[in-house]
């Protein structure tokens, strides 16, 4: 425990700032990531052939590459084709597109829960598709998805450790551990800190996720 | 569900609605030309259709540099998949045990596992154990940290799977005189691993994904073969380009083999 408490007298201004870079990532990604999966969701249900070929082809691109070659593409290659875009944005951008393909892939298991009598009676009241589609569809796939989408959140907070992978010039968690590992012999306990920060990160998503389940979910 | 909900909704549309969806489409379809049109031109103002960015790819040399990075990842992945089957049986038997002091510590174990990023698990192989003086190759320096954080995630999803065999087939196999090994292994798990085979080869997406961090350590995957072809020919954009379509297509047959495998089962 001394080793952990002289980390944290050199470095806990800089966990503090890491920790919550970690948490501004996370937020800033999932939350467009989010919309842009639900209109990606949207998109797929209308009967419009092209659009929904190239919907899937993207949500199976987004779901299936891995993160990290998306990041380097994104930092590394695009300058080559005259797109300069910036580090943090990058990471935002990176984690923005899975978030969204995983969104979209879930909300659509989401909808298929949603008995088709449900669908039939609202069209039968005189409803049209795109009415259906945000009023008694989309309220009813969002709750069917809050336990998916905690996971998927928990598991974006963890991706943001791709930020160390480009220079940044602010330093979340998994970048300052190796910082720190690589200047003094302290690589040990920042470990441990750092962990420690990500698994109460995820404990919390994971509770919050839990409660909100628990008030908005559909027993069929 | 006995219909798609896209032909529910809009499966007998009327005939003007039937032509305006055909105009729409046709517009749609117009408009993503467009859109791979204005992208293949800017690949060619920024010079990257040139030959001497693709023609390399016509050499078996490159290719089978490629294959060795794939089978690089193939080899680093599997080993991971094996480690986290395994480890995460261990795992689930101690957060199963009804011993408290052994149970505790598991789920201690699991939850850390877990909630740490695979990545910080690398950093900590790459460059905290050396500082320690444990000294691991590059292959163990990539996988075994994957497989580490992959055994936490298989122990909760054999636990899934444990609980969801129905409470009479442990009742019945008790009853018939089996220890608690014999009921376990012969009774449950069997079972369980039938209802959670998707969600297992589904995680093996994760392990591939996860071995892109091999450039970290410089373990020879495909990633690494990427960079070192890259530093040879200064094509950033094809290389890249064809390596993420590998890993996209390597991933999407194990999803689709997921889905397979998902199908009804009795």
């Amino acid at each position: 425990m001394g080793e952990v408490s002289k980390l944290l007298a050199d470095y806990g201004p800089a966990f503090g700032q890491a920790l919550l870079l970690t948490w501004k990532l996370t937020a800033l990604s999932f939350v467009p990531g989010f919309l842009l999966g639900m209109v990606v969701t949207v998109l797929r249900l209308l009967p419009l052939p092209p659009l929904r070929f190239v919907l899937t082809v993207y949500v199976e691109i987004f779901r299936n590459i891995p993160s990290v070659a998306l990041l380097i593409f994104i930092v590394f290659a695009l300058p080559d084709l005259n797109v300069l875009i910036d580090y943090e944005p990058s990471v935002i951008l990176t984690l923005m597109l899975v978030c969204s393909a995983f969104t979209a892939d879930y909300l659509r298991a989401g909808i298929n829960t949603i008995p088709g009598g449900q669908m039939e009676a609202a069209l039968s009241l005189g409803m049209r598709p795109i009415r259906v589609i945000y009023s008694i569809v989309l309220p009813q796939a969002l709750r069917a998805v809050v336990q998916p989408m905690t996971s998927l959140l928990i598991a974006l907070m963890l991706s943001t450790s791709l930020a160390s992978q480009v220079p940044f010039p602010g330093r979340e968690l998994t970048a300052l551990v190796s910082k720190i590992a690589n200047d003094s012999a302290a690589g040990i306990p920042a470990f441990a800190v750092a962990a420690a920060m990500y698994v109460a990160t995820g404990l919390l998503i994971a509770w919050a996720g839990a409660t909100l389940e628990k008030k908005v979910r559909i027993l069929r | 569900m006995s219909r798609p909900l896209e032909e529910i909704l809009f499966g007998n549309p009327r005939p003007q609605a039937q032509a305006a969806m055909r105009a729409v489409s046709v517009a749609a379809a117009a408009l993503l030309l467009l859109l791979a049109a204005g992208v293949a031109l800017r690949f060619h103002t920024a010079g990257q259709l040139d030959a001497r960015f693709w023609e390399f790819f016509a050499w078996p040399t490159t290719w089978a540099f490629l294959a060795t990075g794939l089978l690089g990842t193939l080899a680093s992945a599997a080993m991971a998949a094996a480690i986290a089957l395994a480890l995460g049986l261990v795992l689930l038997l101690g957060r199963l045990a009804p011993l408290r002091l052994v149970r505790w510590p598991s789920i201690a174990v699991i939850e850390f596992l877990r909630g740490t990023p695979t990545l910080l698990l690398i950093y900590v192989c790459f460059l905290v154990l050396p500082q320690a003086g444990i000294k691991l190759s590059t292959y163990w320096m990539l996988t075994l940290p994957i497989g580490l954080s992959t055994a936490a995630v298989v122990a909760e999803v054999y636990r899934a799977g444990v609980l969801a065999v129905p409470r009479g087939q442990t009742d019945a196999a008790r009853s018939l005189g089996m220890t608690e090994a014999q009921v376990f292994f012969l009774i449950v798990f069997p079972q369980a691993l039938r209802y959670i085979v998707p969600a297992l080869v589904a995680q093996l997406v994760i392990v591939v994904k996860d071995t892109t961090f091999g450039y970290v350590v410089t373990y020879g995957e495909l990633m690494q073969n990427a960079k070192v072809l890259i530093a040879n020919y200064h094509a950033l954009v094809p290389v890249y380009l064809v390596v993420a379509l590998l890993y996209c297509l390597v991933n999407y047959a194990i999803s689709r083999a997921s889905k397979q495998l998902g199908g009804p089962m009795h």
